[in-house]
C-alpha cells in the first residue's frame, strides 16, 4: 500500500486524485492536503507530495492564507482587548484569543504589558474548524521560550506560508545564503508572516525584498542577487 | 418519536423513507403531486392562471400594453416575464428587492421562451416600427412548498392560453391606435413547454417534484424542459452533485410523460372554460364562477414513474 | 518578479470518428494577482476571464452557516456598472433607477419598455451556475462559519463565457488552496442549423447556432455537474454533447495538472 504512495513522492498532485489502500492496512499518517476516506486517500489541495520516515505524507502546497492548526507559532497583531483576554489577528478567518494569565509569571495582580497594535510570537493550544483558535505565550511548563510580546523596531513582512516553511527547514540553505549577506534577527511565523531587525533601516527593507524575491527564484539565481546584494551594501 | 427524529436528524429521516423507495409524504419516488389548475381568475387582467402542485400555489396575470417596437427588431413584441416570491408565500424570502432565487426563477422563465419561441414576438406587433404588443406576465408564488418553477411554467402557459387581446388599428388620418373592445382574440400559442422538476440526494437517488423540505435538503437540483414533440427546450442544472448521462436520460424520460400529462391537464380546463359560456363574453363571468367554486378547475395526478 | 507561467494549448480531437471538433488555443496563469488568496486568468481563444479568491475569511454574521463555509460569487461584466446603476431611455423619458432588475418591469411601465431582461440578471444566473458548481466541488464543511469569496471578471467575452468563467473559477480556487473533493472544468457546445456540433464555439458561432449548452464536468467520474442551455434540441444530440463534452473535459484536466506542475517546477 505504501507503496502506491511512495511511488508519487516528489510529484505534483491536483485534488481529486485518489490513493486507493485496498490492501493490507498499513499505518499512514495523513498531513495537510489529504485526507482519509474510507479506504482511500483523497487529495484535497495541489502540490508537492512530500513523505517522512516512516509514515507521514502530506502535499507541500503554495497558499497564501493561513489556516490555524495547534501547536503551530505565528506572529499576531493584538487588535482589541476585552475583558480578560486580548483578540489577536493572526491572518486566519476569525481573530484568536490570547489571555492575560498566558504569558510567563502573569498573576491577576501582575498583569503582563501588552497594548492594542503591539506584535506578539505566540502558540496555539486550541485550533479546530469548531471553536474559537486560542493562542499563549508559554509553553507546557510555563517559559515564555522565546514567545511573547515583541520589543521596539524591526519590520514585519507578509510571505508566502510556503516560503515560511522553506526558511523554517532546519540547516535552511534560504538562511544560511541571507546570514552570508549581512547580520539581522528574524522571527518566522507560520502565519506566512516574518519579522526582521537589521542594523538600519535600509538593510532591513533590503532583506524584505529579497525574501520577497526569492518565492520564485532557482537556487543559482538566489546565489547571484545574493552576492550582488552582498557586495553593493554598505 | 417520529416527530423529534424529523427535527433533530432531517436528512437521516428522509435517507429512511428513501431506502424504501417512498417518501415522507407517501409518494413514491418518481410521483408528482397533485397538481391543479384553474383559469382566468383574475378579472383585470388579460389571462390568467392559478396552479397548485401539492402546497405549492402559483398564481399568474397576464396584461398587454400597447408600446413601440424595439428599434433593433422593428417587427416584434415583448413578452416580460417576472417570478416575485413576496414574503407571504415562505418565511424564507424576505421583504425587499427580489432575492437570488426570484431573480433566477425569472431568467429561468426568460430563457424557456427563448429557447422555445412558445409565442413568435413577431405575432405581437401590430404595425411596424409603430406599434405592439407587450405582454407583462406576472407570476406571484401564493404558497411556496417546492417546486417553483414547473408550477410558475404550468401557470404561465395557461395563462397565456386564456389571454385574450382586443383588435387594434392604426387609423391612418390620426396615425393613432384605435382599440376595439368587442372583437377580441386568443393568443396564438404555438409550442407547450412543460417542465419537470428532480432533487437529487446523496449523489445517487433522483426524486421528482421536491417539496421545499426535500430541496433543502438535497444536494442538486435539475429541471428538465420538454414540449410536445419531445423536443429538449432546456436542461437546467444550477450545480451541485454530479448525474450520469444515464441518469440524465431516466429523468428525460419521465419529464417526456409528464409533458403529457399537464397538457392533457391544460387542454381540459380550457376546453371545460369554452363550453361554460360564450366565446365573447367569458373572461368576467367565468372568473365569477371560478371564485365561487374553486373546485372548478380540474386536476391531474401524476403517474407513476421509475425515475429511481 | 512574479512567477509567470502562461501554458498555452492549442488541440483538434477526433469525436466518434465522424467529425473532427475543435477547441480553441486555450491558456492560464495561476497566482498573477498579489491582493487575493488566489487567482487565476483563464484564455478560450478571445474569450477572457480573470478570477480572484478570498478566503477563508470572517463572515458576516447574517450570512454565517454553522456547519459550512458561504461561498459568494460576483461576476463583473466588461461593460457596465457592477450593482446595476443604469440609466434607461425610453423615448424622450429618461429614467434612473437603481437596483433595475428587482422590478424593472413595474418601473418600466410607466414608459415604453426597451427593457428585455436585464443583463445584471443574466449575470445572477450565470452567478448561480458557477456558485453551485463550485460548492459542490470544495469541501465547505471544513472552514464552518467562514465566507469564500469569488469575483470572476470578464475581460473580453467572445462566446463560451460560461465555461470560461468556471474553468477560471477552478484554477483560482486551487491556487487558493482551499480543500476540493473533485476539480471540475466547463465546455460549451454549440449545434448549428446542420445538426453538427461545435466544440467552444465563438460568439459568431453562437449566434449562428440552433441551439447552445454549457455543461460542468466532474474529474473523478466525468459526469455532468451543472448544465445550461439554450434553443431546443433532440435527446439524443443533448448526449451526443454530453459525450463531446466528457472527451473535452479530458483535455482541460491534463491542462490544469500540466500547468499547476509548471506552476511548481521551481520549487520542486
Amino acid at each position: 500500500m505504501s507503496d502506491c504512495l511512495k511511488e508519487k513522492v516528489g510529484e505534483v498532485l491536483l485534488p481529486g486524485d485518489v490513493f486507493s489502500l485496498e490492501r493490507k492496512p498499513e499505518k499512514v499518517i495523513c498531513g495537510p492536503g489529504l485526507r482519509r476516506n474510507g479506504d482511500e486517500i483523497l487529495v484535497c489541495k495541489s502540490g508537492i507530495f512530500r513523505h517522512k520516515h516512516p509514515n507521514m505524507y502530506w502535499i507541500d502546497s503554495q497558499q497564501k492564507r493561513y489556516v490555524p492548526a495547534k501547536g503551530e507559532s505565528v506572529i499576531g497583531i493584538v487588535t482589541a482587548k476585552s475583558g480578560d483576554v486580548f483578540k489577536v489577528d493572526v491572518g486566519g478567518s476569525e481573530l484568536a484569543s490570547l489571555s492575560y494569565l498566558a504569558f510567563e509569571g502573569a498573576t491577576k495582580r501582575n498583569r503582563p504589558n501588552v497594548k492594542v497594535g503591539d506584535l506578539v510570537y505566540a502558540q496555539f493550544i486550541i485550533a479546530n474548524k469548531d471553536m474559537e483558535p486560542e493562542l499563549v505565550c508559554m509553553d507546557s511548563c510555563g517559559r515564555a521560550n522565546g514567545m511573547g510580546v515583541f520589543g521596539l523596531g524591526g519590520l514585519l513582512m507578509k510571505v508566502s506560508l510556503g516560503l515560511v516553511r522553506r526558511l523554517l527547514v532546519p540547516q535552511s540553505a534560504l538562511v544560511k545564503e541571507l546570514e552570508k549577506v549581512f547580520p539581522f534577527e528574524m522571527v518566522v511565523g507560520l502565519n506566512g508572516r516574518v519579522w526582521v531587525k537589521a542594523q538600519s533601516t535600509q538593510h532591513m527593507l533590503v532583506l524584505g525584498n529579497l525574501l520577497e524575491g526569492c518565492e520564485n527564484m532557482t537556487a543559482q539565481q538566489r546565489h547571484a542577487v545574493f552576492r550582488r546584494v552582498a557586495d553593493s551594501t554598505p | 418519536m417520529a416527530a423529534g427524529f424529523k427535527t433533530a436528524e432531517p436528512l437521516e429521516y428522509h435517507r429512511s423513507f428513501l431506502k424504501e423507495n417512498c417518501r415522507p409524504d407517501g409518494r413514491e419516488l418518481g410521483e408528482f403531486r397533485t397538481t391543479t389548475l384553474n383559469i382566468g381568475s383574475i378579472s383585470t387582467a388579460d389571462g390568467s392562471a392559478l396552479v397548485k402542485i401539492g402546497n405549492s400555489t402559483v398564481i399568474c396575470g397576464i396584461k398587454g400594453e400597447l408600446a413601440t417596437p424595439p428599434t433593433d427588431a422593428p417587427n416584434n413584441g415583448y413578452i416580460v416575464p417576472n417570478v416575485d416570491l413576496p414574503p407571504l408565500c415562505s418565511s424564507k424570502f424576505r421583504p425587499g428587492p427580489p432575492g437570488e432565487q426570484a431573480q433566477a426563477a425569472s431568467q429561468f422563465i426568460a430563457d424557456v421562451f427563448e429557447s422555445s419561441e412558445v409565442i413568435l414576438k413577431e405575432e405581437l406587433c401590430i404595425e411596424k416600427e409603430k406599434v405592439c404588443w407587450v405582454l407583462y406576465c406576472d407570476i406571484m408564488c401564493l404558497d411556496y412548498d417546492g417546486n417553483l418553477l414547473d408550477a410558475c411554467l404550468i401557470a404561465l402557459l395557461a395563462a397565456l392560453r386564456n389571454v385574450q387581446l382586443p383588435e387594434v388599428s392604426i387609423n391612418k388620418e390620426t396615425d393613432l391606435a384605435e382599440v376595439n373592445p368587442d372583437r377580441k382574440r386568443h393568443l396564438n400559442v404555438a409550442r407547450h413547454p412543460i417542465s419537470s422538476s428532480f432533487a437529487v440526494f446523496d449523489d445517487s437517488i433522483v426524486i421528482v417534484d421536491p417539496t421545499a423540505e426535500e430541496e433543502a435538503l438535497s444536494t442538486a437540483m435539475m429541471t428538465v424542459v420538454t414540449d410536445e414533440d419531445d423536443t429538449l427546450c432546456m436542461l437546467h442544472k444550477p450545480g451541485g452533485t454530479s448525474l450520469s448521462s444515464e441518469k440524465l436520460q431516466d429523468c428525460i424520460n419521465r419529464a417526456v410523460t409528464r409533458n403529457r400529462e399537464v397538457g392533457k391537464l391544460i387542454n381540459t380546463v380550457i376546453q371545460s372554460v369554452k363550453t361554460h359560456k360564450p366565446l365573447m363574453f367569458s373572461l368576467y363571468k367565468v372568473m365569477k364562477t371560478k371564485m365561487e367554486e374553486p373546485s372548478g378547475g380540474s386536476s391531474v395526478k401524476g403517474v407513476k414513474g421509475d425515475t429511481a | 518578479m512574479r512567477q509567470r507561467n502562461c501554458d498555452f494549448v492549442g488541440t483538434t480531437m477526433e469525436v466518434d470518428g465522424q467529425s473532427t471538433l475543435s477547441l480553441r488555443e486555450f491558456g492560464c496563469e495561476q497566482n498573477l494577482l498579489s491582493r487575493p488568496d488566489g487567482s487565476s486568468s483563464f484564455v478560450q481563444g478571445d474569450t477572457s476571464v480573470l478570477a480572484g479568491v478570498y478566503g477563508p475569511a470572517e463572515v458576516k454574521v447574517s450570512k454565517e452557516i454553522y456547519d459550512r463555509a458561504t461561498l459568494e460569487v460576483v461576476i463583473q461584466p466588461k461593460v457596465g456598472l457592477p450593482d446595476c446603476i443604469k440609466i434607461l431611455q425610453t423615448g424622450s423619458l429618461v429614467m434612473q433607477c437603481q437596483h433595475l432588475p428587482q422590478d424593472g418591469s413595474k418601473m418600466l411601465k410607466m414608459g415604453s419598455p426597451i427593457w428585455n431582461m436585464d443583463s445584471r440578471v443574466k449575470e445572477r444566473a450565470r452567478e448561480q451556475c458557477v456558485r453551485e458548481t463550485c460548492e459542490a466541488a470544495l469541501l465547505s464543511t471544513l472552514h464552518p462559519r467562514s465566507s469564500l469569496s469569488l469575483v470572476l471578471q470578464v475581460v473580453h467575452d467572445d462566446g463560451s463565457l460560461l465555461s470560461c468563467c468556471l474553468n477560471a473559477a477552478c484554477m483560482a480556487l486551487m491556487d487558493t488552496g482551499l480543500p476540493m473533493g473533485c476539480l471540475f472544468c466547463g465546455v460549451t457546445c454549440a449545434i448549428d442549423p446542420e445538426g453538427h456540433i461545435v466544440t467552444d464555439p465563438t460568439a459568431q458561432q453562437e449566434k449562428n447556432s440552433r441551439a447552445v449548452m454549457t455543461f460542468a464536468i466532474d474529474s473523478a467520474q466525468r459526469r455532468v455537474m451543472m448544465s445550461s442551455t439554450k434553443g431546443s434540441f433532440s435527446v439524443n444530440e443533448l448526449q451526443q454533447c454530453i459525450a463531446v463534452s466528457q472527451r473535452a473535459s479530458e483535455k482541460f484536466f491534463q491542462f490544469y495538472r500540466d500547468s499547476v506542475r509548471r506552476r511548481y517546477s521551481k520549487t520542486l
